[in-house]
């Protein structure tokens, strides 16, 4: 179904979700756009896609995976509960990403916390009509505009939004404001995101997976990682990415943690006779991208990157530039 | 249920295996739990408070008893030596693959290097109690000295069982009248001849030179398993810590076909 909803009316419209819904949205923090928990503040929707991918919404940085207490020897162990949430102005780049996480996270055995995250939250999408000049999701197949994966998807006609339901949830959160709507169609975002997708490919013409793929071998990954500090910013950003380490804090009662951890930290592959199967910087980042490219493809079916760009955008040494593809 | 949450198993013997490594027997406390597994795979420990790692199970499951052999390695394995009989340890599992005992051939040639020998003990006694289902079945062994040979009372019974083992160490002293040199070339002993199936599982460098004989000697690539060894944190395919190339050790492994591994190593 597609309505047309006027700019003004998108606070109340997400006001009246949060009657079921705790609702996250990306508001500027500190001239910053984040994905925080929304309290009415204004909506940072012409900013860049937050630095922090929404994965790590489904993914925290930190989490309890169980509680451990222990009585006379034996141990009795409890799962945290999961909230309600909806979250605004996710991108389709990002939603890309949570299909392939879907596709590693609820393989068999399913991992249960972000199982339950993933069914507990609503997400609106919105649809690219202002590429940034970092972004190239249209070369990875990826953008600027969604197809699958919302509940709600809007796109920006400038004086209002196209609204289209994409799941009987997304429905439901449409008739809770049925008055602000009215019908729609979507001659106008066709346009807007043909013109979005030309910007993003004009910007490089050269790019696309089977170049990158190419490319894999004949990059001299040594001199690339010469600069690299291995500080595995690129992986804490990158909306696929979904390394973790665990840990156990607490004795003799406590936590089993699990901590977003990342395959370009010296330390990842480490194991505890001391041998360490990828020691060098350049085998570290070479098979970074192996794996975007090649692997995640191999088990999931989905290309492992979907060119938001954020890799480059984080990157103290510069090294995540596409032109290292070209 | 959570996959992260452990059953919990109590220690109910302890014994030593070498200056460093104990053989652990547990037992499952969780009531209507069946541990059913197969040779070659493997368990995360967990020691509450001190974290888990990922042990390979040493013991047979024709045999009715679930035993890990544990080396200090690190911070866990030293935690978990420090235990008593009576003790409890979270366990998960069994995770991996393990030896596709099904389709192997009848004549098996195992050979080991270190402590990677306590996944291919749980093959032998596996192949101990099916005797009738195999036929030549040769034992290549290595270790650093004589003081690190693993299951050392075992060889006995093993070769009254029809099972030809042969030992080396790296370093010899005048305790040992035996071999001294490479596990490689303990295969010049052995008179099986493919078709026959390979278990290796040891050190990189161990790994790839009995490969490489095994390979001169008209093994198919196919027919050699190879149990690999990687740090792991979430044992399920998750994590992303043990990969190799696209496959993930605690899933997709930890034993693979040589060929499907071959230019990944």
């Amino acid at each position: 179904m597609m309505f047309f909803l006027e700019k003004r009316d998108l606070p109340e419209l997400l006001r009246r979700a949060g009657a079921f819904f705790e609702i996250i949205a990306p508001v500027l923090i500190n001239g910053e756009p984040q994905l925080v928990s929304w309290r009415g503040e204004d909506l940072a929707l012409s900013a860049p896609n937050p630095l922090l991918p929404p994965t790590r919404l489904f993914l925290p940085p930190r989490e309890t995976l169980f509680t451990y207490l222990q009585e006379s020897g034996l141990y009795t162990f409890e799962v945290p509960e999961v909230r309600n949430r909806l979250i605004f102005g996710l991108r389709p780049c990002d939603l890309r990403a949570l299909s392939l996480l879907d596709r590693i996270m609820l393989a068999e055995p399913f991992d249960e916390l972000y199982s339950k995250r993933r069914r507990s939250t609503a997400i609106i999408a919105l649809n690219c009509t202002e590429p940034d000049e970092s972004c190239f999701c249209a070369q990875m197949g990826a953008g600027p505009e969604a197809h699958e994966g919302f509940d709600l998807l809007l796109t920006d006609l400038g004086e209002r939004y196209l609204l289209e339901t994409g799941s009987p949830a997304g429905i439901m959160l449409a008739r809770a404001s049925e008055e602000l709507l009215e019908r729609g169609d979507d001659v106008e975002k066709r346009k807007l995101m043909r013109e979005s997708r030309d910007r993003i490919m004009s910007a490089r013409p050269w790019l696309s997976p089977e170049r990158m793929r190419s490319r894999l071998r004949e990059i001299d990954w040594r001199s690339l990682s010469e600069e690299c500090i291995s500080c595995g910013g690129c992986s804490f950003v990158c909306p696929t990415c979904h390394c973790f380490t665990i840990a156990d804090l607490g004795l003799p009662d406590g936590e089993r943690i699990r901590c977003a951890d990342s395959c370009i930290l010296s330390g990842f592959h480490r194991m505890a006779s001391g041998a360490n199967p990828k020691a060098r910087a350049e085998e570290r980042l070479s098979s970074w991208y192996m794996e975007k490219l090649e692997h995640m493809p191999v088990r999931t079916g989905l290309l492992g990157c979907v060119g938001c760009g954020r890799c480059d955008r984080v990157c103290f040494s510069g090294l995540h530039r596409t032109d290292i593809f070209r | 249920m959570s996959e992260y949450i452990p059953l919990q198993a109590e220690i109910v013997d302890i014994d030593r295996v070498t200056h460093d490594s104990y053989l652990i027997s547990l037992q499952i406390l969780d009531r209507d739990v069946s541990f059913t597994y197969r040779p070659g795979q493997f368990v995360m420990v967990s020691l509450f408070g001190m974290g888990e790692c990922p042990i390979s199970i040493a013991s047979s499951p024709t045999r009715n008893v679930l035993q890990l052999c544990i080396r200090r390695a690190g911070r866990i394995t030293n935690g978990i030596m420090d235990s008593m009989i009576g003790d409890v340890l979270g366990i998960r599992g069994p995770l991996g693959n393990g030896f596709p005992v099904d389709k192997m051939h009848k004549r098996i040639i195992i050979a080991g290097g270190g402590s990677g020998f306590a996944t291919l003990r749980s093959l032998i006694n596996y192949i101990v109690d099916r005797r009738d289902e195999f036929d030549e079945v040769f034992v290549a062994y290595g270790a650093r000295t004589r003081q690190d040979l693993y299951f050392m009372q075992e060889y006995k019974s093993w070769k009254m069982d029809g099972i030809e083992i042969e030992l080396t160490v790296d370093v010899g002293d005048e305790s040992w009248r035996g071999n001294v040199g490479m596990v490689p070339e303990l295969l010049d002993r052995m008179e099986i001849s493919p078709p026959a199936s390979a278990a290796i599982c040891g050190p990189m460098p161990m790994i790839h030179a009995v490969t490489k004989k095994l390979l001169e000697n008209g093994f198919s690539e196919s027919d050699i398993f190879v149990s690999m060894e990687r740090h792991m944190k979430c044992g399920i395919g998750k994590c992303e810590h043990c990969t190799i190339g696209p496959y993930r050790v605690c899933k997709e492994g930890p034993v693979f076909p040589y060929n499907m591994i071959r230019d990944l190593l």
